[in-house]
């Protein structure tokens, strides 16, 4: 399964080795264990954390009796809750402790039970994990003379409100969108999933970054062996930052070398459910508003959630118009080329005239022709990406009209060219994933230069050539084209044509799944007007 | 090792693209020549010839289901008589990859491309299938069933639309005129069938071997049935007589078809753009056949290094033919030894194979 993976994670580990040293100065040894004395634990932190104006660290006496010191990132934490509900019940002694025995074998106990008004609590040994936690954001309690200090979940960091996916536009289905924070994101799934099968592992990656990962999957539906491979690949990265799960898909795909996406990502919780509840595993990386899911086939990203909540006439119509435009934006540029190069004979006489005419003042080639209005199509779209908005509709507007216009008056381009090249482009953004779209976007170019020498047989081994390297993928033990070829009658429902969800019983046996079933028995429809 | 994935259906998928290739374009001019108006009857000959062929090779891999034809030959006629045998087969595949190629860019080259050097074309072709071949056993079953509509309906559309040119008249006297040319032409027609030796590598890899005579039957009928199907069409079309002068009746055939609504103007050019697939998957099974079994043949632990090794020597093959009636005639040739290879051979493996087991049976039984 993991062939192509091995020699990439043979140099991983190397530069994990190469790398080691570097992290000594940050942490401290990794089996130093506190020390009794508050003094020294608080120099040794310091001294782990460097000078840090945001470190805050204020000495108190706990119950009035024994030195402590708490120790927060100001900017990490809410500094209110730590206020009330941590100082001020430590320094100001409780009515129901006043009179028992408040000895300093007792006092940790005590405190974590009976005085923090927190739930998370926890007494920790080990200095390197301790200076991870106020790194994260967690306060740090220390009291003299005991050799363990009491960490407190305090962390508060700024997050955005969910909004509504960008990438992900639908007109029918539920508006929420992930954030940047895993916790929400988690919580969004968890709130449409409230069962004990849906199964959260954590994980840390990132050397500096520390990221937390996450993949989740439904118990007793997802492949036993996909879990396995999910887990086995994510715990052998080893990489000092991880900014977004881009980074983790590049480790984790199957193929790397390979122009198509291997892993899915989505924005979308319903989505991302609906694809848990297909057998599916999803991966969310802290500070990445999207979720990989694994493992996919070339079907799913031609399609959306709306394709599911709208009425199957409806989804399948809609699916099949995606489809055209998927084929279209990979090879309509190609076809242009070998008709009016190679074969003109084929279209009927009025329009070849018509292109012929069109082609008069055009000194070079088609395929040459189409490279050109590509190329400027290509920057066009990127330079549209990037601009701020207030300034992309005016440039689309003086690219495509303008510029457009002017190149057919100058010369440089028929006009019937740039009808095809803009259909082309408009094709490829009815591909609903961003990074499918990108494959076929790119493999346009070869199977256009194919279509120049060998006009139409070019173009067909060109797509040749590609059908048998995506049938030759897989996306975690799964062949990438399935359910169409490995061939799955099941699962074919859902390829072309999205056939009613009640006549969809068996989840997609391609994805191995533990059970099967999705509905509880047969719908008899022809009951519904009988009564 | 877990590689028993392939499935009946897929199984059947492998033989008809296999069967179905470059052959079709010429297929009719051959019924005709043999036959006259008897020429779908000797394409249902020719049919019949090569089921036979096949069944005989579904058999002896139902008998020897972890084996192909190059390692069980070993055990039946011992090891260095089967490999010698062995040897020819695999030569003979090897040719008929190499004439595939060359045959269909020379139907290229004077369809399409008039101006491109055949070497560029054949080139491209086995260049393809060598790229393709560096992929396992599954990927190259799911190959062929993902190609399997693109093989079959151009070949159906072509026939409906051509129906309405159709006249029945000369289709007759069934029977045809001159017998023992028949029988010759059978054997021609038959040869077509020869992809059918593929069956013997896909045994060992499938899910239920038990079940190879379903997928043998199916692919035998699907692919027999078209060239039945293509034979009548172009026959009732055409004629006889005209076919004579035609040298790819089946192209011609694209050729008279319009489509409804004036969309294209011509069909042909697109019709031998989508039988590029057929091809593909023609020279793809007698290129894997050939590096699987020299793979077999010399035990190597991996094929792919010798996919591109013989490259050259599959293109000086296509090669030598010095021009298209030299190679047609060379192809009809090495068609009809071939039928030693691939139903003679593989009978005399069944017969002594069924007496040996026979008579080891028959010593069993007497020892207890």
């Amino acid at each position: 399964m993991a062939f192509t993976i091995k020699r990439k994670r043979a140099k991983k580990r190397d530069i994990g080795k190469d790398a080691a040293p570097f992290n000594k100065g940050v942490k401290a040894d990794s089996d130093a264990i506190l020390s009794p004395s508050l003094d020294d634990t608080v120099s040794g932190i310091k001294q782990a954390l460097g000078d840090n104006d945001d470190l805050i660290m204020k000495y108190f006496k706990v119950f009035g009796q024994y030195e402590a010191a708490i120790m927060y990132f100001s900017n990490l934490v809410n500094q209110d809750s730590i206020n009330h509900d941590i100082l001020k019940p430590l320094m100001y002694v409780p009515d129901h402790l006043k009179d028992r025995n408040r000895s300093l074998d007792q006092i940790t106990d005590m405190i974590i039970k009976e005085t923090i008004y927190h739930s998370q609590a926890k007494l920790e040994w080990n200095m390197e994990k301790l200076i991870e936690y106020i790194l994260c954001g967690e306060t740090l309690l220390i009291i003299d003379g005991i050799k363990e200090a009491i960490r407190i979940g305090t962390r508060n960091v700024e997050k955005r409100a969910i909004s509504q996916p960008e990438t992900e536009q639908i007109i029918l289905g539920p508006r929420e969108g992930f954030i940047e924070n895993i916790q929400t994101n988690l919580a969004l799934l968890r709130y449409r999933l409230p069962t004990p099968d849906f199964q959260v592992r954590t994980m840390k990656i990132g050397r500096l970054t520390k990221s937390t990962v996450a993949y989740c999957y439904l118990k007793g539906i997802a492949s036993e062996t996909v879990i396995q491979e999910v887990e086995k690949r994510l715990s052998e990265i080893d990489i000092d930052a991880i900014m977004d799960v881009g980074y983790l898909e590049q480790f984790i795909e199957d193929n790397p070398f390979s122009p198509f996406p291997q892993i899915q990502s989505t924005e979308r919780p319903d989505k991302t459910v609906a694809n848990l509840a297909e057998g599916r595993v999803a991966i969310f990386v802290d500070g990445s508003p999207f979720a990989l899911l694994v493992p996919v086939v070339f079907n799913q990203f031609y399609q959306t959630a709306e394709d599911y909540s709208s009425r199957f006439l409806m989804g399948s119509f809609v699916r099949l118009a995606r489809m055209l435009a998927l084929v279209f934006s990979l090879v309509f540029p190609a076809l242009y080329v070998s008709f009016i190069s190679f074969n003109p004979e084929l279209l009927p006489t009025e329009f070849a005239i018509a292109v012929a005419g069109g082609r008069a003042g055009v000194p070079y080639p088609a395929v040459v022709e189409v490279l050109i209005i590509e190329v400027a199509m290509e920057v066009l779209r990127e330079a549209t990406v990037r601009l701020p908005k207030q300034v992309g509709g005016a440039l689309s507007i003086v690219g495509v009209l303008v510029v457009g216009q002017a190149a057919v008056e100058a010369g440089l381009a028929s006009p019937i060219t740039v009808v095809a090249i803009a259909l082309t482009t408009i094709g490829s953004f009815a591909t609903p994933a961003y990074s499918a779209a990108f494959a076929l976007r790119m493999l346009r170019f070869p199977i256009m230069i194919l279509a120049g020498i060998f006009g139409l047989y070019g173009v067909v081994i060109g797509i040749i050539f590609i059908f048998n390297h995506m049938l030759s993928l897989k996306s975690f033990g799964v062949p990438y084209m399935a359910p169409v070829s490995p061939e799955n009658y099941q699962g074919l429902k859902d390829v072309i044509f999205r056939a009613p969800l009640w006549s969809m019983p068996k989840r997609p046996a391609f994805l191995n799944p533990a059970n099967r079933s999705r509905l509880s028995k047969d719908i008899n429809r022809s009951e519904f007007g009988n009564e | 090792m877990d590689t028993r994935h392939i499935t009946t259906t897929q199984a059947a998928a492998i033989l008809i693209s296999t069967i179905i290739g470059v052959g079709v374009l010429p297929l009719p001019l051959f019924a005709v020549q043999a036959g006259g108006t008897g020429a779908p009857l000797v394409t249902f000959l020719g049919m019949v010839l090569g089921a036979i062929g096949l069944f005989i090779l579904t058999f002896l891999g139902i008998r020897h289901p972890q084996k192909t034809i190059i390692t069980y030959s070993e055990d039946i006629i011992g090891k260095w008589f089967g490999r010698f045998c062995s040897l020819f087969v695999i030569l003979f595949f090897f040719i008929l990859t190499g004439l595939a190629a060359r045959e269909f860019g020379e139907v290229v080259v004077a369809g399409v491309l008039q101006e491109t050097p055949l070497e560029v074309t054949v080139i491209v072709m086995l260049l393809l299938a060598c790229i393709s071949c560096r992929n396992n056993i599954n990927v190259f079953s799911y190959i062929h069933s993902f190609y399997l509509p693109m093989i079959l309906a151009p070949v159906l559309i072509v026939v409906a639309l051509s129906l309405k040119n159709a006249n029945l008249l000369y289709l007759r006297p069934i029977i045809g005129t001159n017998l023992p040319h028949m029988f010759l032409g059978t054997l021609t027609i038959s040869a077509l069938f020869q992809g059918s030796f593929i069956v013997t590598m896909i045994i060992p890899s499938m899910k239920n071997p038990k079940k190879a005579i379903k997928a043998s039957l199916w692919g035998i009928s699907i692919s027999g049935g078209l060239y039945l199907l293509l034979v009548i069409a172009t026959v009732s079309v055409f004629g006889t007589e005209e076919m004579k002068q035609i040298f790819w009746p089946t192209l011609e055939l694209a050729r008279t078809t319009a489509v409804p609504g004036n969309v294209l103007q011509r069909l042909d050019v697109i019709f031998l753009a989508v039988w590029v697939t057929a091809v593909f998957t023609t020279l793809f099974s007698s290129y894997y056949f050939t590096i699987h079994s020299i793979k077999q043949l010399l035990n190597l632990p991996d094929q792919r290094m010798l996919s591109c090794f013989i490259f050259p020597f599959i293109f000086i093959s296509a090669m030598l033919p010095q021009n298209l009636l030299q190679m047609y005639e060379f192809i009809k040739f090495v068609g009809r030894v071939g039928l030693l290879i691939t139903i003679v051979y593989p009978g005399l493996l069944l017969t002594i194979d069924f007496f040996k087991n026979r008579g080891l049976k028959g010593s069993a039984s007497q020892q207890t």
